[in-house]
């Protein structure tokens, strides 16, 4: 490594150092505001970083990437983690958490979630998995005092533990083929007539499913749900938006280095998406709690990305990294609501505690309602012009089946999130009582509002820059 | 090579699906742990073997990158059963089956 390597590196060392400084200075001073807000501005820091600094090499030590699709996905999660930690200010005041250790690991999250985006080799994707799942493990726990927060760590513990052992095992059969880690020449171990091609194939179906349980696609999405509703808020937040965004951007390079010939792996996404996308609207549609909703229709939203991956080339990459980015901030800005309501008597989840306190609350329940409808693809907002690059995508490279029934989710998708709006709003009744929230947060929900809002108006700005990445 | 990769890779993958099942029949936390203890090392092995294989040392850097976040991944569980055997007295798996939906 030179010193070259270490400047590219810049935005993820400003992230990961200033994690390890916010861990020790919290043992001596355990000043929650104080420290959470300095983490606020560590991750901006890196984001300025990232977007201002051209790093000198192009690839760090042919582990990653540090081109224009690097650097825009590390701006991505660090503001991601920004607006966590802003949504976090008042709640972790509220429940007791370590201001040091929980900025410190949100930071650190950001950090993994930046360098598995950016990787060009398997080792790299390995360990930036891993940088932010081991943070996960913690995280979701966070809340001592609350025993779903336990047996939702438990859950993602064993079964994120065991995808470690595919994800391993599926890297290390690849190599076996191939005899490179490096991205794409590593594929070239499953390309017709190599010499260990069975043995490639299955490394890269162990690492298919690994990948599966990290976004959640159907078969493998049954722990989403309950670690959604066991984990903090803001955190659900981040595990919703940032690991799976990061996964998806990591996989558009993964499949890049594919042979052009991939008629035996498209018909396993094919279904992957169709499933998860009919699986994840039934289940949403019964749910009573919305936390759980959330977590059902990421279910649903991560089917939709996967279309766009399926639709492939310039068109489909540029439609995930935009609808990446809308998901993200509506997202975030839904579990900021339900991170803002909470008070003393624990988070509000269930229907019965959102009926009628839109007139309580107007400005963040108006702002769940758009969060919400922006999810539902309802113009004019982002989610809407993000579900139309994907779908025009898909119908281009001939997946029309795949866009009607997406199309299809979308229209019932709305009975579930317009069903939340209607509690809040069609009734003046409201019995329950909840916090009026901070500043920090309200000042949070503004910019994810004003994220789906502009982007939903004037989407040019973005998909330039986004087809400036793929070129 | 002297041991020819069809064994290693015969040998490592009978003990990758040892460590699996482990995790699949054993309801016990720290027997869950070790299983996935033994999954892993199957991996540092094949690793072993296709570097030997393929005359590189990027396998055997991988093995100490992954020693390494196994040990990270080791105390951060051991961190957890504590932590869940403070909270319920008891590490049978069933036992956390709190959220159904």
């Amino acid at each position: 490594m030179t010193g070259d390597d270490l400047a590219a590196l810049l935005p993820i060392l400003v992230l990961a150092l200033g994690s390890v400084g916010l861990l020790l200075i919290g043992a001596w001073f355990p000043r929650r505001r104080t420290l959470i807000l300095t983490g606020v501005g560590i991750a901006v820091a890196a984001a300025a970083a990232a977007a201002f600094y051209t790093p000198p090499v192009e690839e760090i030590s042919g582990l990653y990437g540090s081109g224009l699709y690097a650097r825009f996905f590390t701006v991505l999660w660090s503001l991601v983690a920004a607006l966590v930690l802003l949504l976090s200010v008042r709640y972790a005041v509220e429940l007791g958490f370590a201001g040091g250790e929980y900025t410190a690991l949100v930071l650190f999250g950001a950090a993994g979630m930046s360098l598995l985006s950016a990787s060009t080799s398997l080792v790299g994707f390995f360990l930036g998995l891993e940088a932010f799942t081991l943070v996960f493990y913690i995280l979701i726990a966070f809340h001592k005092g609350d025993p779903l927060g336990a047996e939702a760590g438990l859950k993602y513990l064993v079964l994120g533990a065991v995808a470690t052992g595919f994800m391993a095992f599926g890297i290390a059969l690849i190599y076996t083929a191939s005899g490179t880690f490096h991205l794409p020449e590593a594929m070239e171990g499953i390309t017709a007539g190599a010499r260990f091609r069975p043995i490639g194939l299955l490394g890269w179906g162990m690492l298919l499913v690994v990948i599966g349980f990290k976004v959640s696609l159907v078969p493998f999405h049954l722990w989403t749900p309950d670690v959604y509703q066991g984990a903090p808020a803001p955190v659900a937040g981040l595990l919703s938006t940032g690991s799976k965004g990061a996964v998806f951007a990591a996989l558009v390079t993964l499949l890049a280095g594919l042979p052009a010939d991939r008629s035996d792996l498209i018909p396993i996404l094919w279904v992957l998406s169709a499933i998860s996308m009919v699986v994840g609207t039934l289940s949403a549609l019964r749910q009573d709690n919305v936390k759980r909703m959330l977590a059902y229709s990421s279910v649903v939203h991560m089917g939709y990305v996967m279309i766009a991956l399926l639709s492939g080339g310039a068109s489909g990459g540029r439609a995930i990294v935009f609808y990446l980015v809308a998901y993200a901030a509506a997202n975030l800005g839904a579990f900021g609501v339900i991170a803002s309501l909470t008070g003393a008597g624990g988070e509000p989840q269930t229907y019965d505690d959102f009926q009628g306190i839109g007139w309580r609350n107007p400005f963040r329940c108006a702002a769940l309602a758009i969060f919400l409808l922006s999810l539902a693809g309802i113009p004019p907002t982002a989610g809407f012009i993000g579900k139309f690059g994907i779908f025009y995508a898909a119908m281009e490279s001939g997946y029309g089946v795949l866009a009607i029934l997406g199309i299809l989710a979308s229209l019932i998708s709305l009975y579930y999130y317009l069903r939340v709006v209607v509690l809040m709003f069609m009734t003046f009744e409201c019995e329950v009582d909840h916090a009026r929230g901070g500043i920090s947060e309200h000042s949070a929900l503004t910019i994810c509002l004003g994220a789906v809002v502009i982007l939903g108006i004037l989407p040019g700005p973005l998909l330039d820059l986004i087809a400036a990445l793929f070129s | 090579m002297i041991v020819p990769m069809s064994h290693i890779l015969a040998f490592s993958g009978a003990m990758f699906f040892m460590g699996f099942a482990c995790v699949l029949a054993q309801r016990n936390l720290i027997m869950i742990l070790i299983g996935v203890e033994v999954m892993l090392n199957a991996v540092g092995l094949t690793l072993v073997g296709a570097s030997a294989l393929w005359g590189q040392v990027d396998g055997q850097i991988f093995v100490i990158f992954l020693m390494a976040m196994t040990s990270a991944e080791v105390s951060i569980s051991l961190a957890m059963v504590v932590y869940l055997h403070r909270r319920s007295k008891t590490l049978e798996a069933d036992a956390f089956s709190g959220m159904k939906g």
